[in-house]
């Protein structure tokens, strides 16, 4: 099973300096920067799967994509683009149209011929069908004498008659790529019967759409059924999901492929989920920069809070974790310093909720007990944990963050592989 | 209670008027917080304002830091200092000099170790920023003049914090146009538009530009283009097209003579192609506006792209690319007609991102369908759309 890592031009700069927090200042971005293929000798993931929605924008949803990376993504192609032709290893790249960002349009915005004109500028290995997200999960209405509501089904016929434009013109125009067809259902049956049409119009690549919200086991409900109707040769790239607990499942069920984020935002948008091991996970130590959170900004700008403090305790608590790597501090000492500095982010007001922040303080300090007592950072053999140490699990800036993210995608393909019992060197 | 120390210092006291006197004195700026306070804005438990300091700012400190770390740093401004009436000055003689309205002595500041901040002589008033950085540099010591006067009125130090930091910034235009003849370490921001300054400088001047006199700056009001305009198209292609190929790898500049010569000849055959459109103010041609040139400019990478294998681009080459373009665009009358129900009257094209977005789209697009694709039969592609 192959796992494609979807761009929205997440980078780190190589030249950023964790102990100054200052980066090269004459460095272009994503030029100067390093994807995760960069950062990682060995393999994090098989592809990379990129939206036409995040290249464009659409709406409110702003383009990751300056005008100029645009444009030279268009005439160079997306492997020269992200630097993939420089890996030592095949990586392949699939492009889709990131139907989550039109998902509030009554029909999609774009027509077969944009799409395929955007896949085959950009040269990508394989092309997803135009598709409209179905956001409603509903196995009842499988049931005899259920009526789906009718938005629901044009939108599946829609999705559907849009993959029949797209194979036809596709095969027309004789483009490289290969045609993937988007099966978007409300129901088991209902993806089943995407699949069987998708199948006869001549599609034996076949995603499946808005899958990202649904528990496991309906996942495996509406595979199963799928299975049913689905040809031997027909494969299913499963879109967004990066469920690890069924893969040798989902694998069995005729799923060749999939693709997610998870990894990566969990790294930063996680509660306590921040970072990966093999056998577990942990949460992030948090030390925002005084400067970067606007809470705690606007405290200290209205003089609730003094910035001498903050600064001071902010400095102290990133030197305890310093002196705590090198093996200078005991745990106590360097919970204490992480707490207090947190204490002050976290406080409305001096006097507020003394009793409640008491509470939720001998909390964090447990947590933060665990992963100090564990360390996993110098147990990671990744290039990230080995080349900036401690601060990988440090919750603080994009530059610490997206590393701790890269680090996940690492630990997560690794995972997966040995999920399905396969060795990191075979062939996906 | 800590003992009470007193710092002597060397001073000029200055008579402004009558009643007048301002004290000018250096001192090491590691020292200052030994015996200043900063007075920052809040409101006390009755509600009332007090202070008047805005909080230090991280990235500007750091940008300060930076400079006078380096090889040769120099502060001439003088840090702004009010002192309370425990501060006093002893004069060297009794005469003010009649010229210089000034007479020597001592300044003598009482202050004890690790006092609290509310007991301090003195408040900063202007500087805050500048001595954050001596303070948080790695400099053993960085001496900072400082200009001071004595009050014990807080309204009179907000009044000078107002008026100090009131004054009207300097025009952009103008601090580009001086870039190019600077050498020191600029504040981030500065240092980037430091080179697309300097080719904005040279495509001005140079006899053969086809920019020649047409950029709009301070010195030359003259100009049509205006040299934001010009200063985002030579950033773009800095960062993403042809000029990055010439570009040092530290990023600070690169191949001036190569670049030059490529920018003169993509725009000399735009000039060629639409004569018409070429060197007339943005009101009456599209083309000289934000919009015509960046979208130009995209246009130009491009075609550079087009042949990277070639090392002469020429004018003729870029020429024969452009012309058949002519058909499709709407410099200076008629509609641009940008797709299904897409139609814009050529004047209502603005300097936005949206319209630059679209305008470039559209000449890319065109570009390809009429010159990439169809000039290579074998690769031809049916498109739609």
């Amino acid at each position: 099973m192959k796992f494609f890592f979807p761009d929205s031009q997440d980078l780190v700069d190589p030249s950023f300096d964790f102990e100054t927090e200052r980066r090269a200042e004459l460095r272009v971005r994503q030029r100067d920067d390093l994807y995760a293929h960069e950062v990682f000798r060995s393999r994090a993931y098989d592809g990379l799967l990129v939206s036409k929605g995040i290249v464009d924008g659409y709406g409110q949803v702003g383009s990751r994509y300056t005008i100029g990376q645009k444009h030279r993504l268009l005439r160079n192609g997306v492997k020269e683009f992200l630097r993939i032709d420089k890996v030592p290893y095949p990586l392949e790249v699939m492009g889709d149209c990131g139907a989550f960002t039109y998902v509030k349009e009554k029909v999609p915005p774009y027509t077969a011929d944009e799409v395929i004109n955007f896949y085959s500028d950009c040269r990508f290995d394989y092309g997803l069908s135009v598709d409209h997200v179905i956001l409603s999960y509903q196995p009842d209405w499988d049931l005899k004498g259920a009526k789906p509501p009718d938005e629901v089904k044009d939108r599946q016929a829609l999705t559907l008659s849009l993959a029949e434009e797209f194979w036809t013109r596709c095969k027309a125009r004789k483009e490289g790529f290969i045609p993937i067809g988007v099966a978007q259902g409300w129901s088991p049956k209902s993806y089943a019967h995407a699949v069987k049409e998708l199948q006869a119009m001549g599609y034996s690549y076949i995603a499946l759409g808005g899958m990202v919200p649904l528990k496991t086991a309906e996942v495996l409900a509406s595979l199963e059924k799928i299975a049913e109707v689905r040809k031997p040769k027909t494969r299913l790239h499963l879109l967004g999901v990066t469920r690890l607990d069924h893969m040798n499942a989902f694998a069995t069920l005729g799923v060749a492929s999939i693709d997610g984020t998870s990894p990566l935002r969990q790294a930063f948008k996680d509660a306590s989920d921040n970072y990966y091991t093999l056998s577990r996970t942990y949460s992030a130590i948090r030390i925002p920069q005084v400067e970067g959170n606007a809470k705690l900004q606007k405290k200290i700008s209205s003089g609730v809070i003094r910035q001498e403090t903050a600064r001071k305790l902010e400095k102290a608590a990133l030197s305890a974790m310093a002196a705590f790597n090198n093996g200078k501090l005991d745990i106590d000492a360097a919970v204490e310093a992480l707490t207090e500095y947190e204490e002050l982010c976290a406080e409305s007001t001096p006097k507020e909720k003394k009793a409640s922040a008491a509470k939720s303080r001998q909390s964090r300090a447990d947590v933060y007990r665990e992963v100090l007592s564990d360390q996993p950072w110098k147990k990671c053999g990744c290039e990230v944990c080995r080349s900036i140490g401690h601060h990988v699990i440090l919750f603080r800036g994009a530059e610490r963050n997206r590393r701790r993210g890269f680090h996940n995608v690492w630990v997560f393909y690794r995972k997966l592989r040995s999920e399905l019992g396969l060795r990191l060197e075979d062939a996906a | 209670m800590a003992k009470t120390r007193e710092l002597r210092l060397p001073a000029l006291q200055v008579k402004q008027g009558p009643k007048r006197m301002l004290y000018v004195f250096s001192v090491d700026g590691k020292l200052v917080h030994r015996f200043s306070t900063i007075s920052r804005v809040r409101r006390d438990e009755e509600g009332e304002l007090r202070g008047y300091q805005r909080p230090e700012v991280l990235s500007h400190i750091d940008e300060i830091k930076r400079f006078i770390e380096g090889p040769s740093p120099m502060i001439p401004n003088a840090v702004v200092l009010a002192f309370n009436s425990s501060v006093h000055f002893d004069p060297a003689g009794s005469e003010f000099h009649p010229e210089g309205y000034s007479r020597p002595g001592t300044l003598r500041i009482p202050f004890e170790e690790d006092m609290l901040d509310e007991d301090k002589p003195a408040f900063v008033v202007d500087g805050q920023q500048r001595l954050a950085a001596v303070r948080d540099s790695s400099l053993d010591s960085f001496p900072l003049s400082v200009v001071a006067f004595i009050t014990d009125d807080v309204s009179e130090q907000t009044d000078q914090f107002i008026l100090v930091n009131s004054t009207k910034p300097l025009a952009k235009g103008l601090v580009y146009e001086l870039l190019p003849n600077t050498e020191s370490r600029l504040p981030s921001s500065l240092l980037k538009k430091r080179f697309p300054s300097q080719l904005l400088n040279i495509l001005n001047a140079k006899r053969h530009s086809p920019f020649r006199g047409l950029i709009q700056t301070p010195t030359n009001p003259s100009g049509i283009i205006k040299d934001n305009s010009i200063l985002r198209m030579l950033e773009n292609s800095l960062n993403e097209g042809v000029l990055y190929r010439f570009r040092s790898d530290d990023g600070a500049g690169g191949a001036i003579d190569p670049m030059v010569t490529i920018l003169c000849a993509y725009w000399g055959a735009v000039s060629d192609v639409f004569p018409e459109a070429w060197a007339k103010p943005p009101k009456k041609s599209r083309l000289m506006h934000g919009a015509g040139i960046l979208s130009m400019g995209l246009l130009m990478d491009t075609i550079a792209d087009r042949y990277r294998n070639r090392i002469h681009l020429k004018r003729e080459l870029f020429a024969q690319d452009l012309t058949p373009l002519k058909e499709v665009c709407r410099w200076t009358d008629g509609f641009w007609d940008l797709g299904p129900g897409q139609k814009l009257k050529w004047n209502e094209i603005e300097n936005t991102p949206s319209d630059i977005k679209q305008l470039s789209a559209y000449l890319l697009d065109k570009y390809k369908e009429l010159v990439w694709d169809a000039n290579h039969p074998s690769e031809r592609r049916a498109r739609g759309g």
